[in-house]
């Protein structure tokens, strides 16, 4: 009965310390996203595919959105003819790249601020170098899902124009007014992406959206951070102390169980540090820097709003790539620095 | 028809469980209870969490009444979105667990918890080091997380022998020492109660000794998680094959569990 008790006020805890942080990226986002201009932002993006991989991997400072927001973001940013670096950059980096999680991950490890600085410096430096291998692949088509294919390909063959709004799917704004017979706006995300296209309707229909995306977003977002937060509590609490030990304090398994953790909890990037905190005593430092860095990249939760994109092929070669890189990276930082 | 009320009612549901989160944040703070889950810096942004959830969800509200005021029975076509969730079911979970939160009263941690978390492990460590060094003061003032912090950056127990000390904490008996020790145990947040570590120093108690005239004391003198104010002298004894600053206790009493148990 003691133990239950603990177990939720741990977990109430965590939420407590959570809400705020999932509250504010859920708002910024939404605001933001009426005062940037994609277009113009895609145009100022470099050729060069390292140099446009790294760039793209920054522009999540623009787009404070967690690993929930950046695919319907990064889809548009396809869809607008952005260089693949530059998508795959944004896709992989954005959510850890961004200044709520910044904040959200000092706050937890402000006494183990080393865990802050290799959580940035190797979501960097993987989503880079997974954007810029990507950028071999010069016509990405074969990748992704065909319904996006087909809108590059009418891209392309329309001579590169912008076509801006020509393309059916991105005049989703329109179907989202209601005037279609069946509305096609299909998820959150969706929702985020019919806000953009109303920047010429007036304010106040706008701010209805941003607070019909807030809603949204917080009872998607919230209800995962429930779950996670409720498999954080149940583990500190119930899980013997010598079998965590046993398992965290090992260099290569304490990864590779943060790891799988990491992809199967899909707790949202704003609020991961938070769950990860309550593993720092016992866990090495690399399997909360891998945590911190593959959890963003690659979740359940994420995979399958990827597929809105890529094919499962495309999918499992970021996964592989993603998990490899934060591995060797984190067992690097276990065995030779921490 | 049954249908179509329960998706008339699911805006309704998101509006109540938001609400609710909003309540259940403002409810540990008026209470107090915020203290026993985060870490007082970041009371502020709890309280205005919970404010602008009130906030959307009072808006959310107002929209959902007027749509229905104005088009009647034939409210605007529910928004259509698959999602993680099956329709309802994240805001019912939500839902439940801020009523949950509403009901349940927080806990803070004891001594099963501190032993739980490696109490033993580590007896001399903080994990947030020292911001500022306070040697000039005078060692009775010194509370808990004072002396370990001392010790971290001077741990030679020797050093301190003979000071005096009163410190407050709850009463740990772990299984490794004798009768005659108990560990005097704090908590220390540094961000909510996923982080708390305990602290401890170990308390010799008099043992019958006639020269300080103290009574026997065993573990049945001071109940396990109770809290005791203990004066004394630094003493250096060898606990578990290790050297250990250990306080000699002349007085101890009894003290009411503080508001906010944990240290910082």
């Amino acid at each position: 009965m003691n133990q239950l008790n603990n177990a939720f006020t741990l977990f109430l805890s965590l939420l407590v310390e959570a809400i705020p942080f999932l509250l504010l990226g859920v708002v910024l986002s939404g605001l933001l996203q009426f005062f940037v201009d994609e277009r113009r932002l895609l145009s100022l993006m470099p050729k060069n595919s390292l140099l446009g991989a790294l760039v793209g991997s920054c522009i999540g400072f623009l787009f404070p959105v967690c690993e929930c927001g950046n695919v319907p973001v990064a889809r548009r940013l396809l869809m607008q003819g952005a260089p693949v670096p530059v998508a795959i950059g944004f896709l992989l980096a954005a959510p850890t790249i961004n200044p709520i999680v910044f904040w959200a991950t000092w706050t937890a490890f402000r006494g183990q601020p080393e865990v802050v600085l290799y959580r940035i410096g190797f979501s960097l430096f993987i989503a880079t170098t997974i954007g810029w291998v990507f950028g071999t692949q010069k016509d990405v088509r074969p990748l992704l899902q065909p319904a996006l294919a087909s809108v590059l390909s009418y891209r392309t063959q329309t001579s590169g124009g912008r076509g801006s709004g020509a393309s059916t799917i991105l005049q989703s704004g329109t179907y989202f007014l209601g005037q279609s017979a069946k509305p096609l706006i299909t998820d959150p995300s969706e929702l985020q992406a019919a806000m953009v296209a109303t920047a010429a309707k007036p304010t106040s229909y706008r701010l209805r959206l941003l607070l019909d995306n807030t809603v949204q977003e917080m009872r998607e977002l919230g209800s995962v951070l429930i779950i996670g937060s409720a498999i954080a509590a149940i583990i500190q609490v119930f899980v013997p102390r010598d079998v965590i030990l046993s398992l965290g304090q090992s260099p290569v398994t304490s990864i590779l169980a943060m790891m799988l953790l990491a992809a199967v909890v899909s707790i949202c990037s704003t609020v991961d540090s938070f769950f990860a905190l309550s593993f720092a005593s016992t866990f090495t430092s690399g399997a909360l820097v891998a945590f911190l860095v593959f959890g963003p990249m690659i979740d359940l939760k994420a995979v399958g709003l990827m597929l809105s994109i890529f094919k499962p092929k495309a999918i499992f070669y970021l996964f592989l790539l993603a998990g490899l890189l934060t591995f060797l990276l984190t067992l690097f930082l276990n065995l030779y620095i921490s | 028809m049954a249908r179509l009320s329960f998706r008339s009612f699911l805006p309704w549901l998101d509006v109540l469980a938001i609400a609710a989160w909003g309540i259940v944040l403002l409810k540990f703070w008026l209470t107090g209870q915020l203290f026993l889950l985060i870490h007082p810096n970041y009371n502020w942004l709890t309280i205005a969490a919970a404010f602008t959830l009130l906030l959307v969800s009072g808006l959310k509200a107002f929209f959902i009444w007027r749509a229905s005021q104005r088009l009647g029975r034939q409210s605007s076509p529910p928004m259509q979105h698959v999602s993680l969730f099956p329709p309802g079911w994240g805001s019912a979970l939500m839902l439940g667990m801020a009523i949950a939160g509403l009901v349940f009263t927080p806990q803070a941690f004891a001594s099963q918890t501190a032993l739980d978390r490696g109490l033993t492990d580590t007896l001399t460590s903080t994990r947030v080091n020292p911001q500022a060094f306070r040697s000039s003061t005078r060692s009775e003032d010194k509370n808990l997380i004072d002396w370990i912090r001392s010790l971290q950056v001077y741990p030679e127990p020797d050093a301190y022998t003979g000071q005096k000390a009163k410190v407050q904490g709850f009463v740990v008996y772990p299984p490794n020492l004798s009768e005659q020790y108990f560990l005097l145990t704090r908590f220390v947040i540094t961000c909510c109660a996923a982080d708390v570590y305990p602290i401890s120093l170990p308390v010799k108690l008099a043992g019958g000794d006639s020269k300080t005239g103290l009574p026997a004391a065993n573990r049945q003198t001071y109940a396990a998680d109770s809290w005791v104010e203990v004066e004394g002298q630094m003493i250096t004894e060898t606990l578990d094959g290790r050297r250990q600053l250990t306080i000699q206790a002349t007085a101890l009493k009894p003290v009411p569990t503080p508001k906010n148990p944990y240290d910082y």
